[in-house]
């Protein structure tokens, strides 16, 4: 019998291995969409898995509510880039990282 | 509804509830679509409406475009074959992706009316939907349409009308 974390597993899978392919022909932007977008799934998976923390509920809720400037303005979209990495080094201090 | 209320507000949804939506609303939508005009009145489309979750799951796991969690996607596909025997190389290579979009905003039009949300996505991979739907060679699709009741909705990007209307031409150098 398959798991169900195989199966999630297995859907992000096929989410980023298609992601790779279409990104050869679309908006360069895209891929670092796609790659916010992978974290968020994972984290989301995880959660469901069992494996929560404050930090990665943070970063997840940080990608929702920046990940969709990249349709509206690539200044935006860049500097929630920004301000998504520097928030990281607090949350590197809050666990065993 | 007034339609250029519905043209304004309508918005890409990329997140949904779970509400199934009625049979009877999504033939309507396709119906809609269907009346979306259609160079040399080709109509070479073709509407596959998906609302079984296993099927959407799949369709996301290749479709990186397709947000959310969606409970129906119409697939708009095109008839290839008969695109290029009515319309020729201009059939093929341009008409019927017109057709397919004009198709696909009456289609969203008529969600946004019957108070769904929905969002317009190219971003899959042709050759894997068209397998996994088991179409046939000549059936390829060309947009997904996800449909549903509207969880939340991002703003909208600026519209400049100032700076794409001309009288002539004038750039904007």
């Amino acid at each position: 019998m398959i798991s169900s974390i195989e199966t999630k597993v297995f859907e992000l899978i096929c989410y980023m291995v298609t992601s790779a392919c279409n990104l050869l022909n679309e908006n360069r932007l895209y891929g670092s969409f796609r790659l916010l977008d992978t974290a968020s799934r994972l984290i989301t998976l995880l959660e469901e898995e069992g494996v929560r923390s404050k930090r990665l509920g943070e970063i997840r809720e940080r990608i929702v509510a920046g990940q969709y400037s990249v349709m509206e303005d690539e200044k935006i979209f860049a500097d929630f880039l920004q301000d998504l990495v520097l928030a990281l080094i607090p949350l590197m201090e809050d666990g065993t990282v | 509804m007034d339609l250029l209320k519905a043209i304004m507000e309508r918005r890409s949804v990329r997140s949904f509830k779970a509400d199934p939506i009625p049979e009877d609303m999504l033939q309507r939508l396709v119906e809609a679509g269907i009346w979306a005009p259609s160079g040399g009145n080709a109509q070479t489309w073709c509407f596959i409406i998906v609302t079984d979750s296993g099927s959407i799951r799949r369709l996301k796991m290749l479709s990186p475009g397709l947000l959310g969690n969606p409970p129906a996607v119409i697939v708009i596909c095109q008839n290839v074959a008969e695109a290029e025997r009515k319309g020729a190389k201009l059939g093929k290579e341009v008409l019927m992706l017109m057709d397919s979009a004009m198709a696909a905003q009456n289609i969203m039009l008529a969600a946004y009316a019957e108070g769904l949300g929905t969002c317009i996505v190219r971003s899959f991979h042709p050759g894997g939907i068209q397998k996994l739907l088991r179409l046939p060679e000549y059936i390829e699709p060309q947009i997904l349409i996800s449909i549903g009741v509207t969880a939340s909705v991002s703003k909208p990007p600026k519209r400049n009308f100032d700076i794409v209307s001309f009288q002539e031409y004038r750039g904007n150098d």
